[in-house]
């Protein structure tokens, strides 16, 4: 005769045995160690499909060869990294003076409800999917810029870096508000009572303490922009030459736009397919350092101004 | 004299802050009349009954179907990490340790990644060496570390904002530490949870380059039964109708484009007003 009860009472402290507090921290541990071990495998996986890339002399050619056209076998990356920051460029000179001074509207300047507003917004700018940009900016930037500029297509240099523009401006203005506001409220009042005006104060008081928060505010949008795909694809162009100089009225071809375009076409294990991870590699590594790069400033932000505080 | 220096002063300061908000302020202005302009075009096109019609005959059935299943899949695979790193970080490790400032790092550092690696990432692992082919589980698992930092990052937010009065009347009763969590630290956080989960959805929803490798064929017509079939998203499918669309007006895609204007929106809207509940929320306690 089984004892179910028995059975139950050693289940259950078993059970119990089993979520006890020591158990339940090393779980949650190991899920925390989790999201360390996912970045090396995302490194690993990647370069893992691009090695031929490597072994078969492919990799040389990448590098010397001055255009990418798959079909020729051309597969010069020089000009996609040359079209990527060219287009991030044309982007961060747009939305970096927009986004530190609507930062400096939104902390300095604007009535509370107006602040609120302007930031829920920006909020929602940010929520937009990257497509409907790329959208947007396929039927109302490419024909403009076309008209404007007299040219034969609006598909340029300038187009992508209008729409990433757009796209990095909450980026950059969120972070960089959020870095104002970590500035003390007695900086400020220090200045104001020393009869400066709310400009002066944000001028030569409130920007300059918060100077390594905006630059980590414009690391982190050149991060996001150069990783943007698919509001770039559409807008640029597609073509894998070396843009003529003025570079902003050609048409150019960013690394991520090259990737989503060309993988459709490749054989699982073939040469293309081997260089598009290897671009894909390149993109992991820049978005690594960018990261590196930002949170250095962004600890160098806060640390100025604890101290600031303490003083 | 000092009065109408003050008073100088006070017009300067004005007119500044009204140059200043003048550039975001028509930006976004212009921004909005496009975008709705987008919307009304797009439902102008729809004709309501479509939206339960398959894509072959002119619907977009599979699309919107698409999207949720990727939407929900992929915040339910995040979950249970993200809350269990968002415990660990926030309940049990020591803030100024070494492992919590590495993981931050980590999470910053992913939340960085471009989605596009995370789909090349995807379709290396998932659709080709575990063999999942591009389906519908690829892109849940693409998609779900691609919110992961999003997640944890506002979960442990708001597990940080309960007072920490909370836990210490919570284990000075007896409490284990789990205990705390699970009874009085996880309840009071939850409309902050909610929040995020809302945050990673509104992520989720827009992301194209993701899935583009790993869940989406533009033949998936019909609706999937299982994990294992491809899917098509309205993003994806807004993404191919602008690659290949034969039609110079857009209507299709002026359509879907408004369809997931209308989600993203609808989220947004439950994002504002969650925050809002949130903080009164937090007064309370207070």
């Amino acid at each position: 005769m089984i004892d179910l009860e028995q059975i139950y009472t050693e289940l259950r402290k078993f059970w119990d045995r089993l979520w006890s507090e020591r158990n339940i921290r090393l779980l949650l541990f190991m899920a925390t160690i989790f999201t360390i071990i996912i970045i090396f495998l995302i490194g690993l996986f990647v370069f893992m499909e691009s090695i031929p890339t490597y072994t078969s002399g492919v990799f040389w050619e990448t590098l010397t060869q001055l255009d990418w056209s798959p079909s020729y076998k051309h597969y010069g990356v020089l000009p996609l990294i040359f079209s990527s920051i060219l287009v991030v460029g044309i982007a961060l000179a747009i939305a970096t003076p927009l986004g530190i001074l609507s930062a400096v509207f939104i902390t300095e300047f604007a009535p509370k409800k107006l602040r609120d507003l302007l930031e829920s917004l920006l909020e929602l700018l940010a929520a937009i999917p990257s497509v409907i940009y790329g959208f947007m900016g396929l039927i109302y930037l490419v024909p403009a810029i076309a008209n404007t500029f007299g040219l034969s297509s609006g598909r340029t240099a300038l187009a992508g870096g209008l729409v990433l523009a757009i796209m990095v401006l909450p980026t950059i203005s969120s972070i960089s508000t959020e870095m104002m506001r970590y500035v003390p409220q007695a900086y400020r009042e220090v200045a104001l009572a020393l009869g400066a005006t709310k400009w002066q104060t944000a001028r030569s008081v409130v920007i300059p303490t918060a100077r390594s928060g905006i630059v980590a505010a414009i690391i982190l949008a050149f991060g996001r922009a150069i990783g943007e795909t698919v509001a770039v694809l559409f807008v640029c162009g597609a073509s894998g030459s070396f843009p003529a100089f003025p570079f902003i009225f050609e048409p150019v071809f960013p690394l991520t736009a090259v990737i989503a375009m060309y993988m459709g076409e490749s054989v699982v294990g073939g040469e293309l397919y081997s260089v598009l991870f290897y671009l894909g590699v390149i993109l992991f590594l820049i978005s690594i350092g960018i990261n590196l790069l930002a949170d250095y400033f962004v600890h160098k932000a806060k640390e100025k101004m604890e101290v600031g505080v303490v003083l | 004299m000092n009065l109408i220096r003050k008073k100088r002063r006070i017009t300067q300061d004005l007119i500044v802050g009204i140059l200043l908000g003048i550039p975001p302020l028509v930006l976004i202005g212009i921004l909005l009349y496009l975008l709705s302009t987008i919307i009304i075009t797009g439902f102008s096109y729809l004709e309501p009954q479509k939206l339960f019609m398959s894509i072959i005959d002119g619907g977009y059935l599979e699309a919107i179907l698409g999207t949720i299943l990727l939407l929900v899949g992929g915040i339910l695979f995040a979950l249970p990490p993200a809350m269990a790193t968002a415990i660990y970080l926030s309940e049990y490790a020591s803030r100024s340790s070494r492992i919590v400032r590495a993981v931050e790092l980590a999470i910053n550092t992913l939340a960085s990644i471009p989605s596009i690696v995370l789909g090349l990432f995807g379709l290396a692992l998932f659709v080709k060496i575990m063999g999942f082919g591009i389906s519908l589980i690829s892109g849940w698992l693409t998609l779900s570390i691609m919110v992961l930092p999003i997640l944890t990052r506002s979960i442990e937010e708001a597990l940080k904002m309960v007072p920490r009065e909370f836990r210490e009347v919570a284990i000075s009763l007896g409490a284990s530490r789990w205990q705390a969590t699970t009874d009085i630290v996880l309840p009071a956080a939850g409309p902050g949870i909610i929040t995020g989960i809302v945050l990673g959805l509104l992520r989720v929803a827009g992301e194209t380059a993701a899935i583009l490798f790993t869940a989406c064929v533009l033949t998936a017509v019909g609706i999937p039964i299982s994990p294992l079939q491809p899917v098509i998203s309205l993003t994806y499918y807004l993404f191919v109708l602008l690659f290949t669309s034969p039609d110079p007006t857009y209507s299709r895609a002026f359509t879907v484009a408004s369809i997931l204007l209308l989600i993203i929106i609808i989220l947004d809207i439950a994002l504002v007003v969650l925050r809002r509940l949130y903080r009164g929320h937090v007064r309370v306690y207070l």
